[in-house]
């Protein structure tokens, strides 16, 4: 199943085990509702991540979460099994006040570069031993950091881009160098959004590459930290993935709150939320699929048009179901807002004509795009990343599966109704642009057969029994101190989310793991030595909404 | 006529010929012949950039539209036709951005050399109902001459616009064209192997004036074009062609999604009009040779006269066809373009010349 670190992978961890594996290096025990936790003292981290990563299997850093108490900071690391997510362990390092510093896990999960970045950008942790501590998503003239006690809310911050940069101040970062240095975004045809790559190259050759993020960085945290559980915080999932995964985002914090707050979904509701992700799911692969071929094609191609005709067709559909076209709202706490769309007959054959069509239209997909010799030469063997590269930038969703790590939330931490549906799990071995882009397709294949299922027990659902949402107080106010990390599968990849209630009807801390955010990392691996359309594919292979990326 | 023009042929009466005869120039000595050639030359200038004023703004979108399941423009005039008045003023009416890092004049003169280079060529294109401008000796290699100008308004525009994805499209745009240029003239040689000369009116005289086959009972005779004499290197040269033109698969030089647009990024307004006027107009050069030396020039049913809506329904066929393109083929990365270039057409288009050379042995 997993090509990776295997020593005790596939075996369940127990409490015991990791505790005798921890030793004296436990300061104390900490429970978060997902995972066992452990309190590690700042110098011992990385020797302790180390054990659990090569004795104990845990080759997933899925999440790192920095936040401040009154006393101290605290980071910790969210890790898991890629055979076995459930399997997760919480590693909680807290750090004084005076000093807030501790030894860096990068050098144990490359993942951690980036989330450690946003960890001292945002909270201002230190992280001893880390390759390049700068700011990620705010600008490095930034003062302070803004989820810090001291920040002043209320003061407003202007930087002004000469004193952030001056991006036209020197071309040649050395003037002896045969490297040119190419400012790729974050005004290009390609960056599917505001990125921003810093390439260094030699000829057409990619000799250096840094994505530079946080050009749409818009505090999506900080508001979820400022609504309240029960209705404040639902809108905004919508607005990370913006590009129709809004179901997707929403189950994320739906899974995170209802495990918080210890809420049963009804049945019925699960049905109608995995139809509406699902669906989801195959407009943003739709639309992957659509940008990825005007990357690859070029502006006029057909493609993309052929694409987002199709998209539309889901756009309505979900349109007639949840009211809203992009910025969905339809999830709430305990179920979905309301019952399918009257008259229920229309809204299952519209879905099932869709259903019905979409075999021919992969087929016309794959007739355009994938059987096209050029577009194979283009993609085959371009942006590979290997399974163990992958895992260490920890890579998921179809970017991990598209380099054969066979890891998908909905059947290996099963939550909504997957479990009692018939689907596979689509992998590609190719790890490259090619096998992620016929991952995708696949997937979109698999969604559908998942809809279908979802229609027929719609259909057959008896009329008095269905109930859309769980009896769920009007002011949630989970009990102190409760932490939890609760992921699902979005369609780039694993979306977790991160919250601590402190009592009251708001989350302490609210912290997002973007699946983009992690698979953007691996770019670079994936593209140095190779060329400038290659890097262009394999951005768009890698499929990242900026509005996720940065938050 | 005296004749003392010595780049023209006896038997033909080219176009600056006639005027002078129409008009009465002629009569006013060598001035009146220049002035006949002038007006010859504005003439057919005009024509061309009138086909790519239509094509530009409207037939391209319209055609873009047709193959993504669009509808394109349709508010100004019937199909939107008149979206070409209100593109020119839109166009002309903005301000010009000089980029402060640009290499004056080069910058100014490379859009002058990219559309003046093509329009060079369609003077020594036969186009049918008597417009031809000069018929010279060396006729099918000025056209790839003054073709092969563009190259270096390619790169004049790339690096002189101060700009590095300019650089870049520019220095494959030079890289691009030489890979595919001789091809492209190795391949218009065994046409020349077969007509006999250099001559356009020549070329497509044999063309026409051959016959390939009769088919039977229907008393048809099928003309001898090239394209039917050897489809291989029919189709050789529209590969080449495409290369040369920069169309896809082959629209390296521009490349949207990686060079932004390449060497054409900083220009605007006014200059930007004339650079892609350049684009267009060498596509319908390519269009041209292709018709001429493939296609039979403005040959077709019907009478003689007919001959110019023939040649302007070839260039246009062509013109479709690299809009087929853009909408359905990927690029190719540009390694793989110089490869193919290199390695394959080039060699191909050398054992195109040898078997045209057994093919004219044969019927000879």
């Amino acid at each position: 199943m997993s090509t990776g670190i295997e020593t005790q992978s596939d075996a369940e961890t127990g409490e015991a085990e990791l505790e005798a594996l921890i030793g004296d290096r436990a300061l104390a025990r900490d429970e978060h509702l997902n995972a066992p936790g452990f309190v590690v003292n700042p110098d011992d981290v990385q020797d302790v991540l180390f054990d659990l990563r090569d004795e104990a299997g845990y080759d997933h850093c899925s999440c790192v979460t920095a936040q401040q108490y009154e006393d101290r900071f605290e980071t910790i690391y969210h890790l898991k099994k890629y055979a076995d997510p459930t399997d997760e362990v919480s590693i909680v390092v807290p750090t004084p006040l005076s000093d807030p510093v501790s030894k860096s896990a990068e050098p144990v999960y490359r993942t951690a570069d980036w989330h450690e970045r946003e960890a001292y950008d945002l909270v201002g942790i230190g992280y001893e031993g880390h390759p390049d501590l700068r700011r990620i998503l705010l600008p490095e003239t930034w003062q302070g950091h803004p989820l810090s006690a001291d920040y002043d809310q209320e003061k407003p911050q202007v930087v002004t881009l000469t004193e952030h940069a001056n991006p036209l101040e020197s071309d040649h970062r050395d003037p002896e160098s045969d490297t040119m240095f190419l400012n790729v975004g974050p005004h290009h045809p390609a960056t599917h959004g505001v990125l921003h790559v810093k390439t260094v190259l030699d000829g057409e050759t990619i000799a250096d590459l840094e994505p530079d993020i946080g050009y749409l960085h818009r505090c999506e945290e900080q508001m979820c930290q400022q609504g309240t559980y029960r209705h404040q915080i639902m809108p905004y999932p919508d607005r990370w993935d913006y590009v129709s995964s809004g179901l997707l985002n929403e189950w994320a914090y739906a899974r995170a709150i209802e495990d918080l707050a210890d809420i049963d979904v009804p049945e019925y509701a699960q049905i109608v939320r995995t139809l509406g992700a699902e669906l989801c799911r195959i407009a943003s692969h739709m639309l992957a699929l659509g940008t990825f071929a005007l990357d690859v094609y070029g502006e006029f191609t057909a493609t993309f048009m052929y694409t987002f005709r199709d998209r539309e067709l889901v756009q309505d559909i979900l349109e007639d179901l949840t009211g809203q076209r992009m910025m969905f709202n339809y999830f709430r706490v305990g179920g979905v807002a309301w019952d399918l769309p009257e008259p229920r007959e229309d809204f299952f054959e519209q879905t099932r004509d869709f259903l019905d069509e979409l075999p021919a239209k992969v087929a016309e997909y794959n007739d355009l795009i994938t059987t096209n010799e050029i577009f194979q030469t283009r993609c085959i063997d371009t942006g590979v990343l290997e399974p163990d590269v992958a895992k260490d930038y920890g890579c998921t969703g179809p970017v991990a599966r598209g380099s054969g790590v066979d890891y998908d939330l909905r059947r290996d931490d099963p939550y909504g109704y997957y479990e009692n549906l018939e689907w596979d799990v689509v992998t590609r071995d190719g790890c490259d642009n090619y096998a992620r882009v016929l991952c995708r397709m696949e997937e979109v294949e698999e969604s559908a057969k998942i809809v279908e299922q979802c229609l027929d027990l719609l259909e057959d659902w008896p009329e008095d029994d269905r109930e859309v949402q769980a009896n769920v107080p009007r002011t949630l106010k989970p009990d102190a101190d409760t932490e939890t990390y609760r992921a699902v599968e979005a369609a780039k990849g694993e979306l977790g989310i991160y919250m601590r209630s402190d009592g009251t009807d708001k989350p302490a801390r609210f912290k997002i793991r973007s699946p983009c955010f992690s698979n953007l990392q691996a770019l670079g691996e994936m593209s140095e030595g190779e060329y400038i359309p290659d890097l262009i594919a394999s951005l768009g292979s890698l499929d990242i909404v900026l509005g996720e990326v940065d938050r | 006529m005296n004749g003392a023009v010595p780049l023209q042929n006896g038997d033909t009466v080219l176009l600056p010929e006639r005027i002078a005869d129409l008009t009465g120039l002629g009569e006013l000595g060598v001035a009146g012949e220049l002035l006949a050639a002038f007006l010859g030359a504005f003439i057919i200038a005009n024509l061309m950039l009138a086909m790519t004023g239509v094509a530009g703004p409207w037939a391209k979108r319209k055609i873009t539209a047709a193959f993504t399941d669009r509808i394109a423009v349709n508010h100004l005039g019937p199909a939107g036709i008149f979206i070409i008045v209100a593109d020119a003023v839109r166009l002309l009416s903005k301000e010009n951005i000089i980029p402060e890092n640009a290499d004056r004049p080069a910058y100014d003169l490379a859009p002058i050399v990219i559309a003046g280079s093509a329009l060079l060529g369609f003077a020594v294109i036969p186009m049918g109902s008597g417009i031809h401008l000069a018929d010279p000796e060396v006729g099918l290699a000025f056209v790839f001459a003054v073709a092969g100008i563009a190259s270096i308004g390619l790169i004049m525009a790339g690096y002189a616009s101060g700009n590095k994805y300019s650089m870049l499209g520019g220095l494959r745009a030079v890289a691009q064209n030489i890979a595919y240029e001789i091809p492209l003239v190795v391949t218009g040689m065994s046409v020349v192997l077969f007509a006999g000369s250099l001559r356009m009116s020549e070329i497509v005289a044999v063309q026409t004036e051959t016959t390939l086959f009769t088919i039977p009972g229907l008393e048809w005779a099928v003309p001898a074009w090239f394209a039917l004499v050897n489809p291989f290197a029919f189709v050789l040269f529209l590969i080449a062609n495409f290369a040369e033109v920069g169309r896809n698969p082959f629209d390296m030089p521009e490349a949207p999604a990686e060079l932004i647009a390449g060497y054409q990024t900083e220009y605007s307004s006014v200059y930007f009009v004339l650079v892609y006027l350049g684009e267009f107009l060498h596509i319908f050069l390519g269009g041209a040779i292709i018709a001429t030396i493939f296609l039979g020039g403005p040959a077709g049913p019907g009478p003689a006269e007919l001959g110019i809506v023939w040649f302007l329904l070839k260039i246009w066929a062509v013109f479709l066809l690299t809009q087929w393109l853009r909408s359905a083929i990927p690029r190719v990365r540009i390694d793989q373009l110089i490869e193919i270039g290199w390695k394959g057409l080039l060699v191909l288009s050398f054992a195109n010349l040898a078997l045209t050379a057994a093919i004219v042995g044969v019927i000879a």
